[in-house]
């Protein structure tokens, strides 16, 4: 039995390692490898962890409606599974609308650091209580994660905060921020799956995905994979005109519109 | 079916989007305008970036024009001169109006910009041209046998300097006139993303005192070459254009058009003004509720930068 499982185990790590060899990050902006965390203890002679992902990349095609990966993997029992998914972060402006002569118009403004493009944590027990047990700070509630974003300038604290937690909002409500916190599923008190939830409208960029193992509270392994996020085909080409051609691009979206309106119609008129 | 807007950066309904273009397209072939005005606002309503929204509408009003002025130039409606005049003032007035939304997009206003500027634009006009039908009905019911009046009435304006003959619009008018309408309607062209025709005709039937048979012909002319500014300099500057969003609004507006045609031919002209002043009017009076109520959410992210 034991030796069953050991033959799995080394399957499944020859196959995530062989996926890793065949499918290596393609995404054109620079990679995070942050690697490890300072607190997890050097390569330890078996692995204790052992994560993959359904697909190697999020590909943005003319048919993308929002994807939702599957992130499975094994563990050495016991312990518990938090997952951690973050976008690529970047400086985010949010407007805050006031009445102004019976008016709603954008009034406030306020900058804001480092924020995460996608948030999105799940554990296979409630993670409040995970969290709790202290993790040095390495796995963070998306509250924790907010609460250290950097705002630019200075404004009131109250006034923050309430922008804050308006970032926040309109995150949730594009899907960036899942709500909820995930579950992550336990089998056989050693493998472990979770759906990761992407939105049709995902900022692009290399996405780091992180799985913990805890124990008594403490991190005693983690895997951390990049997973980039961007347009493919028709789509990427278009997009990449438009930012890196954009005379030529203007130019060929003129000429497609003549074409077009100039033969429909004449063709509609025919008819 | 959805499909991916590539600069749009989200998914939507494809038939959502040709149903869009096929009703503004209807709209051009009753009225003779692009039906822009109505557009822009329901691509906004169902999501789309304002800045997207207002540049691929723009990419949209170039195949619309085209195909009208090729039956307009066929039949010899356009009057090249004033178009070219009129033109001349279009592409400074859209140039500078691109800079001008490059900035209001920078500093976050944009959106209640281009809400504001359709809600006195629309209901200026509106309100204009349903005055202008319901006195004409009321008059024509009446006396059926009154006379037309004049050609055209003498206004103020017509003592400015500069004087220039327009053969096929049968004017002697300042080149001033054409030139400054030009212009504002070249800002608007790149600020709300229309070709401006629903502002344009009526001001060159009754400021301009321009014949109704030319001045459709005429406004295509200008348009087109507007809005053709107004795409290229949207996608150098703000990289906003969505040829994909463009090109299923065009193909809708292919289809519409002559539905649309064929509907105006039906009915007269007084009562065709008069629904579309209704319209209008419905439009800018829904722009207005969305100004003044409560937003379900006061907080929205402007921009999005990648710092090193």
């Amino acid at each position: 039995m034991r030796r069953a499982a050991l033959l799995v185990m080394a399957l499944l790590w020859a196959s995530a390692a062989s996926a890793q060899r065949a499918e290596p990050p393609t995404g054109s902006l620079p990679g995070d490898p942050r690697g490890l965390p300072p607190s997890v203890p050097a390569a330890p002679a078996t692995p204790d962890l052992i994560v993959d992902l359904s697909q190697p990349r999020v590909s943005i095609t003319s048919a993308f409606q929002g994807e939702t990966l599957l992130l499975f993997g094994m563990f050495d029992p016991p312990g518990e599974i938090v997952v951690v998914v973050q976008g690529p972060a970047a400086r985010e402006t949010v407007l805050r609308k006031e009445r102004f002569l019976g008016l709603w118009l954008n009034t406030g403004r306020q900058a804001f650091d480092d924020v995460p493009a996608y948030y999105y944590i799940a554990a296979s027990q409630p993670v409040q209580r995970l969290l709790a047990r202290g993790t040095g700070g390495e796995i963070l509630s998306l509250a924790d994660r907010m609460a250290s974003v950097r705002s630019v300038g200075t404004r009131e604290d109250a006034d923050l905060i309430r922008f804050r937690v308006g970032l926040v909002e309109v995150k949730r409500r594009e899907g960036l921020y899942p709500a909820a916190i995930g579950q992550v599923s336990v089998q056989a008190n050693r493998l472990f799956r979770v759906e990761l939830p992407f939105p049709s409208r995902l900022p692009e960029g290399i996405y780091d995905v992180r799985a913990y193992l805890l124990r008594q509270g403490r991190i005693v392994a983690a895997v951390s994979r990049p997973l980039p996020v961007g347009k493919v085909g028709f789509s990427a080409q278009l997009a990449g005109w438009a930012d890196h051609e954009g005379p030529l691009y203007g130019l060929g979206a003129i000429a497609m519109a003549l074409l077009v309106g100039w033969l429909g119609g004449a063709v509609m008129r025919r008819l | 079916m959805e499909i991916y807007l590539p600069i749009a950066e989200q998914s939507m309904n494809i038939f959502v989007l040709l149903a869009l273009g096929g009703a503004a397209g209807l709209l051009a072939g009753m009225f003779g305008v692009g039906g822009g005005f109505l557009a822009t606002p329901l691509l906004i309503f169902v999501g789309i970036p304002p800045a997207v929204a207002v540049a691929s509408q723009a990419n949209q009003v170039v195949a619309n024009s085209i195909s009208s002025l090729q039956v307009q130039w066929r039949r010899g409606n356009v009057d090249l001169r004033m178009g070219l005049i009129l033109l001349l003032g279009g592409m400074v007035g859209s140039s500078a109006g691109v800079t001008l939304f490059t900035y209001l997009k920078r500093i976050g206003q944009i959106d209640f910009v281009i809400a504001v500027t359709y809600v006195v634009m629309l209901s200026a006009i509106g309100l204009l041209m349903m005055y202008e039908s319901l006195s004409t009905w009321l008059k024509r019911r009446r006396n059926p046998e009154a006379p037309r009046g004049k050609l055209h009435t003498h206004y103020l304006v017509h003592r400015l300097p500069l004087k220039m003959r327009f053969y096929k619009s049968k004017l002697y008018i300042s080149a001033l006139l054409p030139l400054g309408l030009g212009f504002l309607i070249g800002i608007l062209s790149a600020i709300l993303g229309v070709g401006g025709g629903f502002v344009l005709v009526p001001a060159m039937i009754y400021l301009l005192g321009m014949p109704t048979t030319v001045v459709i012909g005429t406004s295509n002319f200008q348009i087109l070459f507007v809005a053709a500014n107004v795409t290229f300099l949207q996608a150098v500057t703000n990289g906003t254009v969505d040829v994909v969003l463009a090109l299923l609004l065009i193909v809708g507006g292919v289809i519409g058009a002559p539905i649309g045609a064929r509907l105006a031919a039906k009915l007269p002209g007084v009562v065709l003004r008069g629904l579309m002043a209704v319209l209008i009017l419905a439009v800018a009076v829904e722009l207005l509720t969305e100004l003044l109520r409560t937003p379900a959410s006061q907080y929205s992210i402007g921009f999005r930068e990648v710092v090193p």
